[in-house]
């Protein structure tokens, strides 16, 4: 427990810091929000007015306090592009990323962990190199290369599923398979090994020898002890499918987040990009601490300890 | 020492077991025959490497399929014989009719379940009983095990408790199906010296309790003295001597016994030189012609670097020795 409450403590520190260091790189990406808010034909009298209007003519700290603080009080603000409500924004966009974020994270364990089982178990197999060749090709293939097969096979020549849109079963399912394929990859090649790792464990023995069947042996003991470190790595799923999220929204055409985080930062929406960046940091250290958090309840040594 | 009635539970008949590894077999265990009868306690003697384990291990139909199988030989239980028998006729014989302890208690036992869990999965894998019945046996079977405080003991992991408690859960274990035969493999090495006794003493009662037939693997003598019936001395595979518990450590015959006896230091002779065997055991790749034990042995003759010597049968017991020497300490 003390544990747990004390990976909290290092959770607020993590994002006191990376909220710090959003604001200062979205500052320091170059640009100017006034190019994007205002015409061209804008005066330069007026640029510094609409500056002064928003408080970026204030030192950048001043700034940084003015902006947690209502952040903190529930109000990050509007788009300066379109005037379009944060909240409302990140109600829309949050709740298409989780939809894809969370079935592409469980496709990563639904599949990957029945498969590094019956790797591990079918050693050296024909199952077991097929699914070990799948696994290398699957962390090697970057993911917008990946979108784009995908996309060509299924879209353009099988016409089986749509190319893009969304938020349909139907569309769901090629930006989620493309979003977890190197987690599936990883999760496979982590189990198998973990399995293998415990298969060679004493307590296996005395479980054979009390007579339990291979597939109790195996199914229950093992895999239950080799779920320690997926679990413990679940977080650093977690943040791969948020970052990868950037990409594979844009090119499966999906309104979550991440597309919302990319139009910003092109168009220079200051507000947008950084209230959407601070919220995928949240989503990858709280991810993390989930993941310990699971961790530890996983494991009885660390649950009832100190 | 117990020259009751017996009753042949285990017989091992001319065992082989071959290992392979990175594409060559060796032989480790080269035709060993032992029996195991109710209500006595034999000891397999021999250093580290000499067949011992893996002899336990192949009646259990315990070996590593992927390094180690059965090359010829037989193992008969009440008659029966267990190589023939499918998978899921070997699991009802474990634990149900021939039960195991394993040397080292901090990592046998399975870390992310309760030692209750863990003791009702096996006994519900062999009895037909409802999960309160299986808990009420498993706290009889850990409070015959001598683990204080059974019932609380069953929400235990086994990291919370210690090393002798660890190594009664696994006497619980082995025992909470009232098995007729009970292999340890030095059960007792892995503790403290402290315990061991105890350990020892809680697995002798059970085993007279029930009447049991019980294999003792150990390497250590002292344990060998204090509770074995019987006593088979094993190097490089083979069996070298067999006899009852006196007659083997008053009058050991061959040459090895007669080492490993005369390796136990003595308490009355201070700052007495230690004695040890000069070499070691050949490794399992190499097998001389003649005796296997003829490269350490102090009294080795030519015929024993020719000819292979045959377990024969004596006055006592049986011995594998051409030239065999009175023991003298």
């Amino acid at each position: 427990m003390k544990r747990i409450i004390g990976r909290l403590g290092y959770m607020l520190i993590v994002l006191i810091v990376s909220s710090i260091a959003v604001f200062y790189a979205i500052r320091l990406s170059g640009g100017d929000a006034t190019a994007a808010a205002l015409p061209g034909s804008a005066t330069e009298e007026f640029r510094q007015e609409f500056r002064a209007s928003i408080g970026l003519d204030r030192p950048i700290y001043l700034q940084y306090f003015a902006y947690m603080g209502k952040i903190l009080r529930g109000d990050p603000g509007r788009s300066i592009t379109n005037n379009a409500s944060l909240i409302e924004m990140l109600k829309t966009h949050g709740k298409n990323s989780l939809i894809l974020g969370g079935a592409a994270f469980a496709l990563v364990f639904v599949i990957g962990i029945p498969l590094g089982v019956l790797a591990s178990l079918r050693r050296n197999s024909w199952a077991d190199h097929g699914i070990m060749s799948f696994s290398v090709i699957g962390m090697a293939i970057p993911n917008f290369w990946l979108a784009l097969l995908a996309v060509w096979l299924f879209a353009s020549t099988l016409r089986i599923l749509p190319a893009a849109g969304c938020c349909s079963p139907k569309q769901l399912i090629l930006p989620a398979i493309v979003l977890a394929f190197e987690g599936i990859a990883l999760t496979v090649r982590m189990t198998r090994s973990a399995m293998i790792e415990n298969q060679n464990n004493d307590f296996v023995r005395t479980l054979r020898a009390g007579g339990l069947s291979e597939w109790r042996v195996m199914g229950k003991h093992v895999l239950r002890n080799a779920l320690i470190p997926i679990i413990s790595l679940a977080g650093l799923r977690i943040g791969q499918i948020v970052g990868y999220a950037l990409i594979v929204e844009q090119i499966f055409g999906w309104p979550g987040i991440g597309q919302a985080l990319v139009t910003a930062v092109l168009r220079r929406d200051y507000p947008v990009a950084q209230f959407f960046s601070l919220i995928l940091v949240v989503l990858v250290v709280l991810g993390n601490w989930l993941a310990d958090t699971g961790y530890t309840l996983a494991n009885p040594r660390l649950r009832r300890s100190k | 020492m117990n020259q009751t009635v017996h009753d042949e539970l285990v017989e091992i008949r001319d065992l082989r077991i071959s290992i392979h590894s990175e594409g060559s077999f060796f032989e480790v265990v080269k035709g060993v025959s032992l029996s195991i009868r109710a209500n006595e306690i034999v000891c397999l003697v021999g250093e580290s490497g000499c067949g011992k384990s893996i002899t336990a291990l192949s009646v259990m139909g315990l070996l590593p399929a992927d390094v180690a199988g059965v090359t010829g030989g037989e193992i008969f239980y009440r008659g029966q014989s267990l190589l023939g028998l499918s998978p899921r006729e070997m699991r009802r014989v474990r634990s149900e009719e021939i039960a195991m302890i394993f040397q080292d208690p901090t990592t046998s036992l399975d870390p992310v379940f309760t030692i209750g869990s863990l003791l009702k999965e096996v006994i519900r894998a062999h009895r037909d009983v409802s999960r309160s019945e299986a808990e009420e046996l498993a706290v009889r079977a850990l409070e015959e095990a001598q683990l204080p405080d059974a019932r609380k003991r069953l929400r235990s992991y086994p990291h919370e408790l210690s090393g002798g408690m660890r190594q009664r859960v696994m006497i619980a274990l082995a025992t909470a199906l009232n098995p007729a035969v009970l292999i340890a493999d030095e059960p007792t090495t892995a503790l403290d010296v402290t315990v061991q006794a105890q350990i020892l003493e809680s697995l002798r009662t059970r085993q007279k309790e029930r009447k049991m037939g019980m294999l003792l693997i150990t390497h250590d003598l002292a344990v060998v003295a204090a509770v074995a019936d019987r006593v088979a001395v094993m190097y490089s595979g083979e069996i070298v001597e067999e006899a009852s518990v006196n007659d083997l450590f008053d009058n050991p015959k061959h040459p090895y016994t007669q080492g490993l006896l005369g390796a136990i230091p003595d308490i009355t002779a201070r700052r007495g030189a230690l004695h040890a065997i000069p070499g070691r055991v050949p490794p399992p790749q190499v097998t001389p012609p003649g005796c296997e034990f003829a490269p350490r042995c102090a009294h080795s003759i030519e015929s024993c670097w020719e000819e292979h010597p045959v377990l024969l049968p004596t006055s006592v017991g049986k011995l594998r020795c051409i030239n065999p020497q009175p023991y003298s300490t």
